[in-house]
């Protein structure tokens, strides 16, 4: 009887699944070094929040009891909010522009985002660092023009964490945007000319509606990237904007508490992945690889 | 006519000039950091009153620099070396395969790369303490491999899933093995995407900070990691002058990256 029901079942596979059984076996590897450095120590670090120092949900209740540790998570949503609304702001232009101006000029554009993306984070972070200061060129230029007489303070604020994340932001809403952009049938902008739609009406109730996927699917990236962001606005940031990632390494790296960083870490985990489910249930799976 | 570059009309100069301006301010910082490695000036006062190389030849002069450099480029050789070799091996499978889950599959093999990295560095140096990994070459290359990978796999992928299989099936009836074919038709043709599967896991690597700032000891640490001590102390320009061979090799990526593509397109 047993027997039977082993060779119908296998019957009934056999010409769904034409599996070669080396195929699976392929991936192996690489599963096995996810498995054990990756799942099992952000499985490990997720279980101390709630058996560190006593067993409970204590970790938690301090995490969100606290207005210390509210106001960074406030803090982290605002930033990173910020600073895709103005990545969004500068780079839909751009992406516009890139997408139908000639040639050659785009790949020179091309070039410059290439370049400011693969240039090393930290040397990014450090020009910034060095021209928002005190006595740095952005001041003397303020200065100069007359715009302000005393230097503004440019930097370890809200002001230089959202210049510097923008800075380093802004190509990963422009390259996605432009691909839809440059999908869009110019000829329904031509109809829309033609239906009596004048500049701003076209902008408004045609373009900007079709290049709404990109632009979501760009922000709701730029969001979760900078929701995570560690050496950026530790650089650039004050202490009193500290953001959710520093917080993390604070507890585990200053304070040596392990429950309150797993807990934290939790936090910034549930919310990454809830919106990474958003993006994946409304703008399809093919924004997750990036560019 | 949004769409149409010659009929914007006035629109098209707002456009050119916030294009132009954007593309100012990304390339700028980095021009300027180039600069000041050569400004005499040890406030980084811009226009530098004088030039010098002294930053260049402090920063060539101090062995924790150069031991730095040297770290992270072996941490990233081996990286780029397994990544790629697990990688290919990885989407064989994922791209042939036909088994159950395969979807979920591929997503967990993508997930290090979305998820926010200060979690997987907190996580790995947890763990490593543990086992004793903290510290070590091995654990370096552990936790950048993990990053590495999905990068590998995706462009590996990709460039398999292009790749017409009847040609290897071909091979394969001509007399070939299943493997020579794969190795001897299969990898020539999807070159390409080994290429970028190694240049994304060797700037991973060599660029990644906050995993190795967990995983670095007095005695080991890459070449990131000193510039991020370093800048938690002062803005010394000798920072400008790594920035700056940094930047120079990021350029010569670049270049290598266009010359082999343009290669490979004829």
């Amino acid at each position: 009887m047993v027997a039977q029901t082993e060779t119908e079942s296998a019957k009934h596979y056999a010409p769904v699944r034409a599996r070669r059984p080396t195929d699976f076996d392929l991936t192996l590897p690489a599963l096995g070094l996810l498995a054990l450095f990756f799942v099992l120590p952000v499985a490990m670090l997720l279980t101390r929040s709630v058996t560190e120092p006593v067993p409970g949900l204590g970790n938690y209740a301090e995490l969100m009891g606290s207005s210390t540790y509210l106001r960074v998570f406030a803090n982290t949503f605002m930033v990173s909010g910020l600073v895709t609304f103005v990545s969004l702001l500068i780079g839909f232009p751009v992406a516009w522009a890139l997408a139908i101006m000639p040639s050659r000029l785009a790949s020179v554009v091309f070039a410059i985002l290439l370049l400011s993306m693969w240039t090393n984070l930290l040397a990014r972070t450090y020009a910034w660092m060095v021209l928002l200061q005190r006595t740095g060129v952005i001041n003397k230029m303020l200065i100069g023009v007359g715009l302000v007489d005393k230097p503004l303070p440019l930097v370890n604020n809200l002001t230089g964490v959202t210049i510097g994340m923008t800075y380093i932001m802004l190509p990963f809403i422009i390259l996605p945007l432009y691909g839809v952009i440059r999908k869009i049938d110019p000829a329904i902008l031509q109809a829309a000319a033609l239906c009596g739609a004048n500049r701003w009406q076209s902008l408004v109730l045609v373009l900007l509606p079709l290049a709404m996927p990109g632009m979501a699917a760009g922000a709701l990236m730029v969001f979760v990237m900078s929701l995570g962001y560690f050496v950026t606005p530790a650089l650039l940031g004050g202490t009193a904007n500290m953001m959710l990632a520093e917080l993390i390494a604070q507890f585990v790296q200053s304070l040596v508490n392990w429950g309150m960083g797993g807990a934290a870490a939790l936090v910034l985990l549930v919310v990454t992945l809830a919106l990474y489910a958003v993006q994946l249930r409304f703008f399809g799976t093919d924004r997750l690889g990036g560019s | 006519m949004l769409l149409n570059f010659d009929r914007l009309g006035w629109w098209k100069l707002v456009l050119i000039g916030i294009t132009l301006a954007t593309t100012a301010f990304l390339l700028l910082p980095i021009l300027f950091i180039a600069a000041l490695s050569f400004g005499s000036s040890q406030w980084l006062i811009f226009p530098p009153p004088g030039w010098t190389l002294k930053w260049y030849q402090e920063l060539l002069a101090d062995p924790r620099w150069l031991q730095s450099a040297w770290t992270s480029f072996r941490i990233a050789i081996i990286v780029t070396v397994l990544s790629v070799l697990l990688g290919l091996v990885t989407s064989f499978g994922l791209t042939r395969g036909r088994f159950p889950f395969r979807e979920a599959l591929k997503a967990l093999f993508l997930t290090p790369m979305i998820l926010p990295v200060v979690v997987l560095a907190v996580a790995l140096y947890a763990f490593f303490l543990q086992i004793g990994l903290n510290g070590t070459l091995t654990g370096f290359v552990l936790s950048h491999l993990v990053l590495a990978l999905p990068f590998s796999i995706l462009s590996i992928s990709s460039a398999l899933e292009g790749f017409d299989k009847s040609i290897e099936d071909a091979a394969v009836l001509c007399g070939a093995s299943p493997l020579e074919a794969r190795i001897r038709v299969t990898l020539p043709a999807i070159s390409h995407g080994i290429f970028s599967a190694a240049i994304f896991s060797f700037l991973t690597s060599w660029d990644e900070v906050v995993v190795a700032i967990f995983m670095s000891s007095p005695t080991l640490q890459t070449l990131p990691v000193k510039i991020w001590a370093t800048l938690r102390q002062d803005l010394t320009p000798v920072v400008a002058a790594a920035s700056t061979l940094l930047i120079l090799l990021t350029v010569l990526l670049m270049l290598i990256v266009a010359v082999i593509r343009k290669g490979l397109k004829s």
